[in-house]
């Protein structure tokens, strides 16, 4: 019998008021928090006799320490951070500036380099860095500006006004962070320690990729519409040592094609941190057909490729993560403001997939939801109408002109590679137009095919489908790399993967799907075990222990019925260095 | 009771520990937190002045970075913290370490001093004692209970294999605490924002570096294991082989 987590009920809860409280301590959730800091500090230089207080401006991290969960390639273009702190370059966390780019074709055993890199793709004037690290720094600037960052304390559920489910009169009045010292069984251990109810005037949503409380929001209120639905892709990472001379200080290599077929969305970074530190990682796009498919494979199955071998080989594994990206840019935005709240950074979508990044908009969204929020606390008017001034000022920066024209490059490939490649190409020409309308985008779990559908010779995927099992020097099996994530949780609590009905994964989702978690798991949670108790013989088994927090369960399950909600606060990877 | 706890901030378990350049100790970008003994140290004594009533303040000794580890303290109830504040108390054996508290705290008076029995990072299980020794004052290691008496502390031990050992002291004394004594508390998000205000005295390397000398142990080198295996084939009859195989587990490998 699983116990899975929930608030626990009939007890005082701590309360306590805020300004704006900021969910996520990531790169959208530190620039809102930096640039409120800096308007409030302006504002009390000029207005001696009106003073903003900042000691009621919180940030909620879920990592033990800021950055522990922060997962990227990863490059930043300094557009948004060069507007946050000019001149950031002298004392940021950089490890490289890009100095050399290429994108390669994989075919089964060869690699054929593009002639020219695609425009999007040059990245020139960007820097390569470690999100973990950069994300840090920040929240020194952060912490050292005034403002409070609670560590160690997820979001886990949004608080509501009343129960009004419309978007325009719903009013979202804070959020309660979880609870601490609960057992296996659900029950209070004696060091509970409740989760507080923080009544905020203003609740920004920056959690990342498919965050709990931004979904909580979405299903509710119903910001997504059906045809653009949010897809997404699932990006596993290795930190490589290798030997010196084979990929240059700030070199940047992308790969297309091989080990996924055309029918398949994804590709590979390579990533130079230093002569002998390289960052290495396959995104694969959560829609694919086959349920076998296991991305944490794919990405093994991409180093054995001779074109990653001979990069990787004699080279030491030092680091492992995975994390989704939201994918579908700005078609696939929901409404971004309402009463007494805002969501930023990629909970609302604000990635470039055409440019594979995402934290100079992450960052920008955060600067302008800030400018929203001082205004809102000035007028001490919080409402839906005053809040959309965030989503005019979005119409009106540089996000729009960036992600507008590639907002259909994602959807372009939803008939495989070729026919998105021409597609794409097409945008390119027409500034972000189709031929026609612009594309709709349905989930991407629902392009899953039942296993009866499916040829049993794979498509030319057997080489990806099931678990990898690993060499143990080039590839590794989920269990090994897990363990180079750094991941811990406190083992006495309930279940965090929260499965609406069991019954469904155990007899019907056995036979329907032949249960896809146990593969689309980077980290090993979701277990087939045999057993006597149920009709198929088979049994969900959750290691929820192992894990990296990454949500693709939540968002690939094809029935929609596993709920991704935080763990004991600090419970987690630890994504040093990544 | 007035209460001191020693805290000392190190590498967390998970982290990945890279040695430094000279192979003296690891490279320092890693993330780090609170000794796991001295924060069942710092709960014991939450817990005694819940009971008794006194004060409660922490002191750590380390750069910057080290201050966290007395803001979570402060975060959970602790009244003060004292930071030794320079990169070069890194660098103290754990006598220089001892001579260091105890010249941040010369001129207090606590009734009990506590910290855990080692650190996770160096373990060497000196620091608490020393300092009892510089102070004068009786001390008792690995405790996992302690109760208040008229005439001073009733302690228990932990020995070898299960057994206890119950121990009286006077105060003021030092007490070294073993993991698992108590059950941690978690800091509270008001607890958290209090600690903001609560005071924190910072003493540099120079008050006092005329009480440290020379340190007396340094580490020469740090090396990974290399990882080896090595096969042993033994030929003859059987009874001979099973003879042979039995002694070599006995006296060898001394596991049965």
């Amino acid at each position: 019998m699983i116990t899975f987590r929930k608030p626990i009920e009939d007890i005082d809860r701590p309360q306590m008021e805020a300004d704006v409280v900021i969910i996520g301590g990531g790169p959208a959730g530190m620039a809102c928090a930096l640039r409120l800091s800096q308007l409030i500090d302006e504002h009390n230089a000029h207005h001696p006799d009106s003073q903003l207080s900042k000691d009621n401006i919180y940030v909620l991290e879920k990592a033990r320490e800021v950055g522990q969960h922060c997962l990227s390639g990863a490059l930043l273009d300094p557009r948004s951070m060069r507007e946050l702190l000019p001149g950031f370059e002298s004392e940021a966390p950089i490890d490289a500036e890009v100095t050399k780019e290429s994108v390669y074709f994989l075919s089964k055993d060869k690699a054929r380099k593009f002639p020219i890199v695609p425009p999007p793709l040059r990245d020139h004037g960007n820097y390569v860095i470690s999100i973990n690290k950069f994300v840090k720094w920040l929240s020194e600037k952060v912490e050292a500006a005034g403002i409070t960052v609670f560590t160690g304390f997820a979001g886990s559920e949004l608080l509501f006004e009343d129960d009004s489910r419309d978007a325009d009169t719903a009013r979202v009045t804070g959020v309660r962070t979880d609870d601490k010292g609960v057992d296996k069984q659900g029950q209070p251990k004696a060091n509970f320690e409740p989760g507080y109810d923080l009544r905020a005037k203003i609740t920004i949503l920056a959690e990342g990729t498919r965050g709990n409380c931004a979904k909580q929001l979405t299903e509710r209120l119903e910001l997504e519409d059906f045809y653009h639905a949010q897809t997404y892709g699932v990006g596993i990472k290795e930190l490589w040592e290798i030997p010196a001379g084979r990929v240059a200080k700030g070199e940047v290599i992308y790969t297309l094609g091989y080990p996924l077929t055309t029918k398949e969305y994804g590709g590979a970074w390579i990533y130079g941190i230093s002569d002998t530190l390289v960052s290495v990682g396959y995104v694969t796009g959560l829609d694919y057909e086959d349920p076998r498919t296991d991305p944490h494979h794919v990405f093994q199955d991409f180093k054995e490729h001779p074109f990653a071998r001979h990069l990787l080989e004699g080279g030491k594994m030092i680091r492992y993560g995975a994390k989704t990206l939201p994918y579908g840019g700005w078609l696939t935005m929901p409404r971004i403001s309402g009463n007494g709240w805002m969501i930023l950074g990629d909970s609302a979508s604000f990635l470039n997939s055409q440019r594979l990044k995402g934290i100079h908009l992450a960052i920008k969204s955060g600067m302008l939801a800030a400018e929203t929020a001082f205004d809102a606390l000035l007028s001490g008017d919080n409402s839906a109408d005053t809040l959309s001034e965030y989503k005019a000022a979005v119409d009106k920066s540089w996000i729009k002109d960036e992600l507008f024209p590639v907002r259909n490059f994602h959807q372009a490939f939803e008939h495989g590679l070729y026919d998105g490649m021409i597609k794409a190409g097409l945008q390119q020409l027409m500034h972000g137009s189709n031929l026609g309308p612009d594309s709709k985008n349905e989930a991407g779990y629902l392009r899953m095919k039942h296993a009866d559908a499916l040829s049993p010779y794979g498509d030319g995927r057997h080489h990806f489908l099931y678990n990898a099992k690993g060499d143990g020097k080039l590839t590794f099996d989920r269990l090994t790399d897990v363990y180079h994530s750094g991941t811990r949780h406190e083992d006495d609590q309930p279940v965090h993967l929260v499965i609406k009905d069991l019954d469904i994964c155990n007899n019907r989702c056995v036979k329907e799907f032949g249960n896809p978690c146990q593969y689309f798991c980077p980290a090993a949670v979701y277990e087939i075990v045999e057993t006597s108790e149920t009709h198929s013989g088979k049994q969900l088994h959750i290691n929820f222990a192992n894990c990296v927090h990454c949500k693709t369960c939540d968002i690939m399950d094809p029935y929609q019925i596993v709920n991704w909600v935080p763990p004991e606060g600090g419970g987690g990877p630890n994504y040093d260095g990544m | 009771m007035k209460i001191l706890v020693c805290i000392k901030q190190v590498p967390q378990k998970d982290a990945p520990l890279k040695l430094n350049e000279s192979g003296t100790w690891i490279r320092e970008d890693v993330s780090y937190e609170v000794n796991e003994p001295d924060a069942y140290a710092l709960e014991e004594a939450l817990r005694q002045k819940e009971k008794h009533g006194g004060e409660v303040v922490v002191i750590t000794a380390g750069p910057a970075r080290s201050q966290q580890v007395l803001r979570e303290a402060l975060a959970k109830g602790a009244d003060r913290a004292i930071h030794l504040e320079d990169d070069k108390f890194v660098q103290l054996d754990s006598t220089n370490t001892a001579r260091a508290i105890a010249a941040a705290v010369a001129e207090e008076n606590f009734d009990l001093i506590v910290t855990g029995l080692q650190s996770d990072d160096f373990g060497a299980a000196q620091t608490g004692v020393l300092l009892a020794e510089i102070l004068g004052l009786p001390h008792a290691t690995i405790i996992i209970g302690i109760e208040k008496t008229d005439s001073g502390l009733h302690l228990k031990r932990e020995l070898e294999a299960g057994h206890y050992q119950y121990v009286d002291l006077p105060t003021p004394a030092v007490l070294t605490i073993q993991s698992g004594i108590n059950k941690l508390r978690y800091a509270s998000l008001i607890g958290i924002k209090q600690a903001k205000n609560k005071p924190l005295r910072k003493v540099a390397w120079a008050e006092v570096e005329p009480k440290l000398s020379k340190n007396l142990q340094q580490i020469e080198r740090l090396y990974v294991p290399v990882k080896q295996k090595k096969t042993e084939m033994i030929d003859g009859p059987a009874a001979e082989v099973a003879r042979k195989v039995t002694e070599y587990l006995k006296n060898t490998a001394r596991v049965i």
